[in-house]
């Protein structure tokens, strides 16, 4: 089981150099390569607070973190299904609002809240979902902008039960099993975790036959209806597991910021969800982790400011699709390979 | 009664009549060629029987059950699977994996019963595609992705394979191999209804033709019958002024 869990087999990149003879991803050594490298990123990542990072690294990790949670739900849609969207961050806007008007109206705390979090985001991935049945591309691209557009002024002229512009405060997750999450170190661990849960689900639906329905529909519709695919269902589905994992990442936004307002859930946190998928790369499995650490990391480890680091990000969406139209993520898998090979030959060359 | 009965289909497009009145029935035992001048509305009738489109009149009975009107996955998951004129596949992903997305959804509609083809190497291998597996099937050679498209189809796990234009674009040597893949399907248990202009192809392959021009039959009988008969040769001919 872990060993099946633990082996990264990647979907095909458009134009791969690596359909070729001695890289299937089933074979032997291939998966001992890959293992390795899950159990080193995973020992690497839980090691990070104990490296005396400092506090200011670790809130960007838990930033990161959850981001790219949503990230991995947008991925779904994007990567795999090939349905775009650039109003992802509404779904995490229901994720956390729940989570915060059912602990200032209801008293609900974090633990109760979650699964209501996750269903209600999840449901309203559904229902955004809905138009995509008939206007598709640029078009439906337009609505989910519209949406997004939409729950902002509701949130905003809510009144006290949204909070209005001011918005709302959350208290502090109650403690489990002894556990202070009002320490940062074990919220990045309770961030850790999640994303956790959600690579390893992503990679399920990846590598089952649920995710190539969902790549078969992204590469031909009207041959996926005609083999039988009922296209409408599967579109809906991966619409609310989108939602889904936004509403797990806006709860625990909600809980780490400890006070949201509707700015957070507009237009430009919206775009940078999209930019981080495109740049990372929605097709691979490390894709959009690796968009969230560029996006959340590069003005720390730059010295940007924030109007700077827009003239950056952008100047990277026009490198990425460009050259890398699979994102950072395919351009390092295609380099890793080739290096890969080189040093295979080198290796033969020189034991014969 | 044939597998597939269709009375009176119509379809029209405002004012352009596609279909107008067909009655048809096809067996899903052997193979059946259906021709006709461009225009004749020849993928319109698969488009319609398909579900692509809904009819605007008359009725499409499977196997006892009226399905028009239904949608397509609705109407391939009864058996009834089609190809497209245009070689379609799925060409950003493997070779192999568009089979098994296929086989997987195919696989089912069985019922208990044993599957043809038990991966997609061995439907590959059938189909004369052994050994490109991993290739990225957009990157394929024409001829091979036509045999892609009919190998995507089979492993839908059709009773009845409507194969539209599966010849067009073939050299004559591609389009012998292909007829030599579609002959076996009958004796497997798998109909045929095949689409094409290709006279060589379709006399080899069909025992009995149905003509179509400007949407309606004019003949349907064995396929020496037919190319003899009179009104068939004035609408390929030409008839005398």
């Amino acid at each position: 089981m872990t060993m099946e869990f633990l082996n990264l087999k990647m979907p095909m990149v458009r134009g791969g150099s690596h359909a070729k003879a001695g890289t299937d991803p089933h074979s032997p050594d291939r998966r001992i390569e890959q293992i390795v490298f899950a159990v080193a990123l995973i020992v690497l990542v839980a090691a990070l607070p104990s490296l005396n990072i400092g506090y200011r690294f670790l809130s960007i990790a838990i930033t990161t973190g959850y981001t790219a949670i949503a990230l991995y739900g947008l991925g779904l849609q994007f990567g795999q299904a090939g349905i775009m969207s650039v109003g992802h961050a509404a779904m995490l806007g229901i994720g956390a609002y729940t989570a915060a008007m059912l602990s200032n109206h209801l008293g609900i705390g974090f633990w109760a809240a979650l699964p209501a979090s996750i269903v209600l985001a999840a449901i309203a991935g559904g229902l955004v979902g809905l138009p995509s049945l008939r206007v598709s591309g640029q078009h439906y691209i337009i609505i989910t902008f519209c949406f997004c557009a939409l729950l902002v002024i509701c949130l905003t002229n809510g009144g006290s039960f949204t909070g209005a512009a001011t918005g709302l405060d959350v208290g502090s997750i109650p403690r489990v099993l002894g556990i202070n999450f009002d320490k940062l170190f074990n919220y990045y661990y309770l961030v850790l975790g999640a994303l956790a849960i959600t690579l390893a689900t992503t990679y399920a639906i990846m590598n089952s036959s649920y995710g190539r329905t969902l790549r078969a529909i992204r590469e031909n519709e009207q041959l996926a209806r005609a083999i039988g695919i009922n296209v409408d269902m599967h579109k809906i589905g991966v619409f609310m597991a989108s939602g889904a994992f936004a509403g797990l990442a806006g709860i625990l936004q909600v809980y780490y910021l400890r006070h949201i307002s509707p700015t957070l859930y507009g237009a430009f946190p919206s775009l940078y969800l999209a930019l981080m998928v495109m740049l990372g790369g929605g097709r691979l499995l490390y894709g959009p982790l690796i968009g969230a650490i560029i996006v959340n990391f590069l003005p720390e480890v730059m010295d940007l400011n924030p109007v700077d680091s827009r003239i950056a990000y952008g100047v990277a969406l026009l490198i990425v699709i460009l050259l890398l139209p699979g994102g950072v993520s395919s351009g390092l898998l295609a380099i890793y390979r080739w290096v890969g090979g080189l040093l295979v030959r080198r290796g033969s060359k020189a034991g014969s | 009664m044939a597998a597939l009965e269709i009375n009176g289909l119509r379809k029209a497009f405002g004012g352009v009549i596609a279909l107008g009145g067909v009655d048809l029935s096809i067996p899903d035992d052997r193979i059946t060629g259906v021709v006709g001048p461009n225009g004749s509305g020849k993928t319109t009738l698969f488009n319609v029987i398909t579900g692509v489109y809904p009819p605007t009149g008359g009725s499409i009975t499977w196997h006892g059950e009226d399905i028009s009107g239904r949608a397509p996955h609705q109407i391939a998951r009864k058996g009834l699977v089609r190809t497209f004129q245009q070689a379609m596949s799925f060409p950003g992903l493997p070779v192999k994996e568009n089979v098994q997305i296929a086989l997987e959804r195919g696989g089912r509609q069985l019922r208990g019963g044993e599957p043809r083809w038990h991966s997609p190497e061995e439907l590959l291998d059938f189909v004369g595609l052994g050994g490109r597996g991993n290739d990225d099937a957009g990157s394929m050679p024409f001829g091979n992705l036509r045999r892609l498209g009919v190998a995507v189809a089979l492993a839908a796990n059709p009773v009845l394979l409507l194969l539209d234009e599966p010849a067009a674009g073939l050299s004559d040597g591609e389009a012998s191999m292909l007829a030599d893949l579609i002959i076996k399907l009958p004796g497997m248990g798998i109909g045929v209804c095949l689409i094409d202009h290709h006279m060589t192809f379709m006399t080899a392959l069909c025992q009995r033709l149905i003509v179509l021009d400007f949407g309606t039959k004019i003949a349907d009988g064995t396929t020496q019958s037919v190319l003899t008969d009179p009104k068939v040769m004035e609408v390929y001919l030409g008839g005398e002024l």
